[in-house]
C-alpha cells in the first residue's frame, strides 16, 4: 500500500563479490568484455546518469558564479531588510479554533499549546463566504474576492444559467485536423485560470527569494514564478471533473450516484470477472459522446477472500478491504493518442457479489499530460523521489463515503495515506529551501472533519442509530496527528525562521439542510414552468421570465437581472436594491420551524462586502447560515424542493459555508504577533513585510506587528 | 515477365548478401537472440521494483540539481545522493550478471573461434610460433609440416622470449596439423586454411581449463613438455559496419546493448 524503500543489504559476501566483480569490469580486457550486455546495462544506466549529473553539476557550478553575480545585481536588495531568514507557512485546512482550544486545554495537542503559550494563537478572520477556493485565493493574494474573482467552486453561465468551475477552464486544443468523422487534435488541452490577482510568493520570486509552494488550494493552472509550485485544490481528474470514483459492480441495479461517481457494471465469465474504468472523452470523436476506457480482470478467490486483478501489464493482489498501490493507467485513443492516469483500486467483497472500487484517475504526475506544478519537472521530480502520488485538487474521495460506496475506515485509510504523501513533500521541501518561503496546505483536516464531525455533534441526524459510548473520536486523532506534525517541524526550524499555522476557516455541525431554492418558490421570488411543483437539476423545470431570485453554489444568491442575465425580471438600480433589501430582511434570522434555530443568522450586501474590477461576477448576496444549518444538497445544483429545512442524513455531516463571523480559522505562530482581530487577508502583506518587501498598493489585508525573534522556553 | 525479373533480382541479392556478410549476420542474430535472452533473465533473476525505485530516485536527485541549481548546498547534497544512488543501482543490476556470466563467457569463448579469427588464405603466408620453456632448448625445436604447407624462409631464434618463428605458406584449403618435435617427443597444432567462416584456435598451450579456456580450442600440452605454446597467427577479423571496422566483440558488445533495451522497452522490463 505504501511507496516502499527497498532493503538493499545483503550480505557481506555478495558486496565483496560486487567489488571485485565491478573493479574487473572498470578495468576491462577483451576477456572481461565477454561480460557482455548484463555489464552493459548496468554500466551504460549508471554512467549515463553520472555524465547527465556530472554535466548539470559542472554547468551548476561553472555558471554559479555568474548566476549569483546576476541575482546579486538584480535581487541586491533580496533579505537586506528581511526581518526572517525563513517563513515556513502550514496550511491545515478547515482547523477549527474552539476545537484547538478545547483539545489543547485537554492536553492533546502540546506542540500547539507550546506556540500558543510562546508564540500566538488567534481566530484568524475568513473570507465571505468562508468558502476554502475563495479564502485561499484571499491569502495568496491579500486581496478581497472583488479583485481575485473566486465566490465559489462554482461560478454561473449568464445566458444558460448552468454552472462551471469557477478557477480554471479547459478547453480543446486550439488546433485540431479533421478527417471524416475524426477529429485529430493538433496539441494540448488549453487551461485558462480564472483566479485574478498575484499571488504573494511571485513578488518573493521576484526579489530573488525562493519559494516552495504545495498544494495551496487553487493555484491551477499552475503559474511561472521564481520557485517551485505543486498545484492543489481544483486541479482536474483526467476526465476532467473534479473526481469522479468508479464503483464496479456484478449487483445488478439501475442507480445512479447523486454526486461524483459512476457504477460499472463487472461481467462474470466463469472464474474471471471483466469491467472497465470510464475515462476522459475520446478526443477523435469529441461531439459524439463516447468515452475512452481501459479494462482490467479481476479473479477473484472466495477461500481467502482476495482477488487478482490485471489491468495493462498490472497484476497485483488484493484483500478484501485493501487498496492497492497508485496503478498506472494509459487511456488510448489511436497511435500516439494516449492520456495518462494513476489510480487505485480498493476491493470490497469477493462473495457473493464482487464489488471493487476504483478511484478518480488523478492525472500521473510522473508523466502529466496536463501541467500540475511550476516547473512542470516539479511534480516529476517528487513522483520519482516518493512514488507516485495523488495530484486530483479533492484527492480525498468524500462522494465515495457519502454514497456508501466506501466505509470510514477505508476512507480514511485513502486520506492519511495522501497525508503521509504530503508530509514526505512538506520535510523534502524544508530542506530544499533553506532560505526564502515554504509554504504547505494539508486538506486531511477539512476532508475528515467534513466527513466525521456526526461523530462529535450528540444530536447530528446521521449518527443518530450510533451509540454514543460507540463513536469513533476520528477528529480528536486527526487534531492530534496535525500537533505531531508541528512537533516534527518544529525540530526542523531554526530560530530564524517563522512558523505560521494558519486555516482558512473553522467548523460547525451541518446538521440541516436549508434549501433556499425552496423558499424562494415559496415566496414568490422563484417561478416554476406551469404544472411544476419541483424542478430537477440547474433550474431544468424553472420559469425564468418570472423569476426574481435564485441560488446556486454553496453561499451566494443572485438576482435575475435584467441586461445580465439572458431573462433578467429585475432592473438594475433602485429595484435590484429594493428586492435586495426586501431579501435581506426576510431570509435574515429565518427560523428552522422544527426546532425554534435559527437557519441564517446573516445576508450581507456584496456591495459592502467587495470592491475590485470583479464585483459584477458576485452574488448580489451572501448568506450566512445559522450553526448547524447549510445549503442543501439539492439547492446547492439548482433543485428546487417542496420542503425548505430538511435533516441532513449523509456522512458528510460538517461544514463551515455557513456565516463567516460563526466559522473563524486559527492563526499560530511561533513568534508573538500583536495584532488582536488578524484576517487571512493579512497573511499576504505580513510576509512581504518581514521579507522586507514594499507592499503593493493592492493589497487589502494589512501587515501584523510580527516580534523578530522566537521566544525562548 | 517485367514483373518477375525484380522479385528475381530480389530473392538471388538476399543469398548473396548473407553469403559475403556471414560474420555480420551471425554478430547481428546472436546479439538479438542473446539481448533478449538477457533482458528475460534480467528479468527473472533482478528485484525489478527495488531497481525501478533506485532509477527513480537516481532520476530525482537529477532533477534536484536542475529545480535548484541556485542553492548550491542542495547541489551538492543532490550530487552525492546521485553518487551513492548509483551504487545502489549497480548493486542491484550485478545480481542478474551473476547467473548469465558463466553461460555467456561460454557462448562469447566459441563464438570467438569463428567471428574472432580469419582462416589462413591459400598463397598467404602466416608466422607459426613456438616457446619454449628455456632458451636452452630452443636449438632442439624443429618443425615438421604436412606436404601442402611449406616453409618459405629459414627459422627465426628470439632466445631473449624463449621462441622461434616459421613463416609458412598453403598451397591448399585444408584442416591441418603441424608437427613440433624436441627432445624426441612431438606436439602437433591444428593451422586451418579456408576460405569461408570456419572454427579455428590461434594458439595450442599448457596450462588449467581456465587458464586456456579464452584463447584456446584445442587440447592442452603436458605439464612436463618443454613446449609452452605453439601459436597460428591468425589475422584478427574485422567487420565492416556503419561506415567502421568492428572487432566482433564490440561490434556484439553494442547490438546486443541495443537489441536488450528494444526488447526490454517491449516486454516492459525494468533495467
Amino acid at each position: 500500500m505504501k511507496w516502499h524503500r527497498p532493503n538493499f543489504a545483503k550480505g557481506r559476501r555478495f558486496n565483496r563479490l560486487l567489488i571485485v566483480l565491478g573493479l574487473v569490469l572498470l578495468f576491462p580486457v577483451r576477456s572481461e568484455a565477454y561480460a557482455g550486455p548484463g555489464a552493459g546495462f548496468a554500466f551504460l544506466s549508471s554512467f549515463w546518469t553520472l555524465f547527465v549529473a556530472f554535466l548539470y553539476s559542472a554547468y551548476a557550478f561553472v555558471t554559479w558564479p555568474f548566476r549569483h553575480l546576476f541575482r546579486w545585481l538584480r535581487h541586491r536588495k533580496a533579505y537586506g531588510k528581511a526581518q526572517i531568514k525563513r517563513a515556513v507557512i502550514l496550511g491545515f485546512d478547515g482547523m477549527d479554533p474552539d476545537l484547538a482550544e478545547r483539545f489543547m486545554q485537554e492536553g492533546k495537542l502540546p506542540n500547539l499549546a507550546q506556540l500558543r503559550d510562546r508564540g500566538t494563537f488567534r481566530k484568524l478572520r475568513t473570507t465571505y463566504p468562508p468558502i476554502s477556493p475563495v479564502a485561499w485565493s484571499t491569502f495568496m493574494t491579500g486581496v478581497n474576492p472583488g479583485k481575485h474573482n473566486i465566490y465559489d467552486f462554482l461560478a454561473r453561465d449568464l445566458n444558460s444559467y448552468l454552472p462551471f468551475l469557477s478557477s480554471a477552464e479547459i478547453s480543446a486544443p486550439k488546433r485540431s485536423l479533421k478527417i471524416g468523422k475524426y477529429t485529430i487534435p493538433l496539441g494540448k488541452p488549453r487551461i485558462k485560470g480564472m483566479r485574478h490577482g498575484t499571488p504573494f510568493w511571485h513578488w518573493l520570486g521576484k526579489a530573488g527569494i525562493f519559494c516552495s509552494v504545495i498544494r495551496v488550494p487553487v493555484t491551477f493552472p499552475p503559474e511561472k514564478f521564481s520557485g517551485v509550485l505543486l498545484s492543489g485544490m481544483c486541479v482536474p481528474d483526467l476526465k476532467g471533473s473534479q473526481g469522479t470514483f468508479c464503483f464496479c459492480t456484478t449487483r445488478s441495479t439501475g442507480d445512479k450516484f447523486r454526486e461524483g461517481g459512476v457504477r460499472v457494471p463487472i461481467e462474470r465469465r466463469g472464474a474471471v470477472c471483466l469491467s472497465y474504468i470510464p475515462g476522459p472523452d475520446d478526443p477523435l470523436k469529441p461531439d459524439s459522446g463516447s468515452e475512452l476506457r481501459v479494462k482490467f480482470e479481476v479473479r477473484p478467490d472466495v477461500a481467502k477472500n482476495e482477488a487478482h486483478i490485471t489491468v495493462d501489464s498490472e497484476k497485483f493482489m488484493l484483500k478484501v478491504g485493501e487498496y492497492s498501490e497508485w496503478i498506472p493507467v494509459k487511456f488510448k485513443a489511436a497511435l500516439g493518442i494516449s492520456a495518462h492516469g494513476i489510480c487505485r483500486f480498493y476491493l470490497k467483497e469477493v462473495s457473493p457479489e464482487v464489488e471493487v472500487y476504483v478511484t478518480p484517475v488523478n492525472i500521473d504526475p510522473g508523466r502529466p499530460d496536463l501541467p500540475v506544478s511550476h516547473p512542470v519537472t516539479y511534480s516529476i521530480y517528487l513522483a520519482k523521489l516518493f512514488g507516485p502520488y495523488a495530484t486530483l485538487g479533492l484527492a480525498e474521495d468524500t462522494w465515495a463515503l457519502n454514497e456508501g460506496v466506501l466505509d470510514d475506515q477505508a476512507f480514511l485509510a485513502q486520506c492519511y495515506s495522501n497525508h503521509d504523501d504530503r508530509e514526505r513533500m512538506l520535510f523534502d521541501a524544508l530542506e530544499k529551501t533553506r532560505q526564502g518561503l515554504c509554504a504547505c496546505v494539508f486538506d486531511t483536516t477539512d476532508r475528515v472533519q467534513h466527513m466525521f464531525w456526526r461523530y462529535l455533534d450528540e444530536d447530528h441526524p446521521a449518527a443518530r442509530d450510533v451509540p454514543r459510548n460507540q463513536r469513533p473520536q476520528v477528529i480528536q486523532d486527526l487534531y492530534r496527528r496535525m500537533d505531531d506534525l508541528i512537533g516534527r517541524v518544529r525540530r526542523h526550524i531554526d530560530d530564524e525562521t517563522l512558523l505560521l499555522v494558519v486555516s482558512d476557516h473553522g467548523f460547525k455541525s451541518f446538521a440541516r439542510c436549508l434549501n433556499l431554492n425552496a423558499w424562494l418558490h415559496q415566496n414568490g421570488y422563484l417561478a416554476l414552468k406551469p404544472g411544476k411543483s419541483e424542478s430537477v437539476d440547474w433550474f431544468e423545470d424553472v420559469d425564468w421570465a418570472r423569476t426574481r431570485a435564485y441560488t446556486m453554489g454553496l453561499n451566494g444568491l443572485y438576482l435575475n437581472l435584467a441586461g445580465r442575465e439572458r431573462q433578467g425580471t429585475v432592473q438594475p438600480g433602485e429595484e435590484a436594491a429594493t428586492l435586495k433589501a426586501e431579501l435581506r430582511g426576510k431570509l435574515n434570522g429565518l427560523v428552522d420551524p422544527s426546532s425554534g434555530k435559527i437557519g441564517i443568522t446573516g445576508v450581507f450586501d456584496s456591495d459592502n462586502a467587495y470592491a475590485g474590477p470583479y464585483v459584477d461576477n458576485a452574488p448580489d448576496l451572501i448568506i450566512g447560515y445559522g450553526d448547524g444549518f447549510r445549503a442543501s444538497w439539492d439547492s446547492v445544483m439548482g433543485k428546487v424542493t417542496r420542503r425548505v429545512f430538511e435533516d441532513n442524513l449523509k456522512a458528510w455531516s460538517g461544514d463551515h459555508c455557513i456565516d463567516p463571523r460563526l466559522v473563524p480559522g486559527v492563526l499560530f505562530s511561533n513568534r508573538k504577533i500583536a495584532e488582536e482581530k488578524p484576517a487571512i487577508v493579512d497573511v499576504a502583506p505580513t510576509i512581504l513585510k518581514l521579507f522586507g518587501l514594499a507592499l503593493p498598493a493592492q493589497f487589502d489585508g494589512k501587515a501584523w506587528a510580527v516580534a523578530t525573534e522566537s521566544p525562548r522556553p | 515477365m517485367s514483373s518477375s525479373l525484380p522479385t528475381y533480382v530480389f530473392f538471388a541479392a538476399i543469398p548473396s548478401f548473407f553469403r559475403d556478410n556471414l560474420p555480420l549476420v551471425l554478430v547481428v542474430l546472436v546479439s538479438a537472440v542473446v539481448g533478449l535472452l538477457m533482458v528475460i533473465v534480467f528479468r527473472y533473476t533482478s528485484d525489478q521494483k527495488a531497481i525501478r525505485i533506485a532509477k527513480d530516485q537516481l532520476k530525482a536527485h537529477l532533477l534536484a540539481v536542475r529545480l535548484f541549481q541556485d542553492q548550491i548546498p542542495v547541489v551538492l547534497t543532490s550530487y552525492g545522493r546521485i553518487l551513492s544512488g548509483t551504487g545502489r543501482y549497480l548493486k542491484l543490476a550485478f545480481k542478474p550478471l551473476l547467473y548469465v556470466i558463466l553461460p555467456l563467457v561460454l557462448l562469447i569463448v566459441q563464438l570467438d573461434r569463428y567471428l574472432g579469427f580469419v582462416p589462413l588464405e591459400t598463397g598467404q603466408p602466416f608466422l607459426l610460433k613456438v616457446r619454449t620453456v628455456n632458451s636452452g632448448s630452443l636449438g632442439e625445436v624443429s618443425l615438421q609440416l604436412p606436404p601442402e604447407l611449406t616453409v618459405t624462409a629459414p627459422a627465426v631464434h628470439v632466445p631473449s622470449d624463449n621462441e622461434v618463428f616459421w613463416r609458412v605458406l598453403a598451397e591448399k584449403d585444408g584442416n591441418y596439423e603441424v608437427n613440433i618435435a624436441t627432445a624426441g617427443q612431438a606436439f602437433s597444432k591444428q593451422a586451418v586454411v579456408s576460405p569461408v567462416v570456419t572454427r579455428v584456435s590461434p594458439v595450442r598451450r599448457r596450462g588449467r581449463f581456465w587458464e586456456r579456456m579464452l584463447v584456446s580450442g584445442e587440447p592442452p600440452l603436458p605439464d612436463d613438455a618443454p613446449i609452452q605454446s605453439i601459436e597460428v597467427s591468425y589475422p584478427a577479423r574485422s567487420i565492416h559496419f556503419a561506415w567502421l571496422d568492428w572487432n566482433w566483440i564490440w561490434l556484439f558488445f553494442v547490438l546486443s546493448l541495443a537489441a536488450g533495451f528494444f526488447f526490454k522497452s517491449v516486454l516492459g522490463i525494468e533495467i
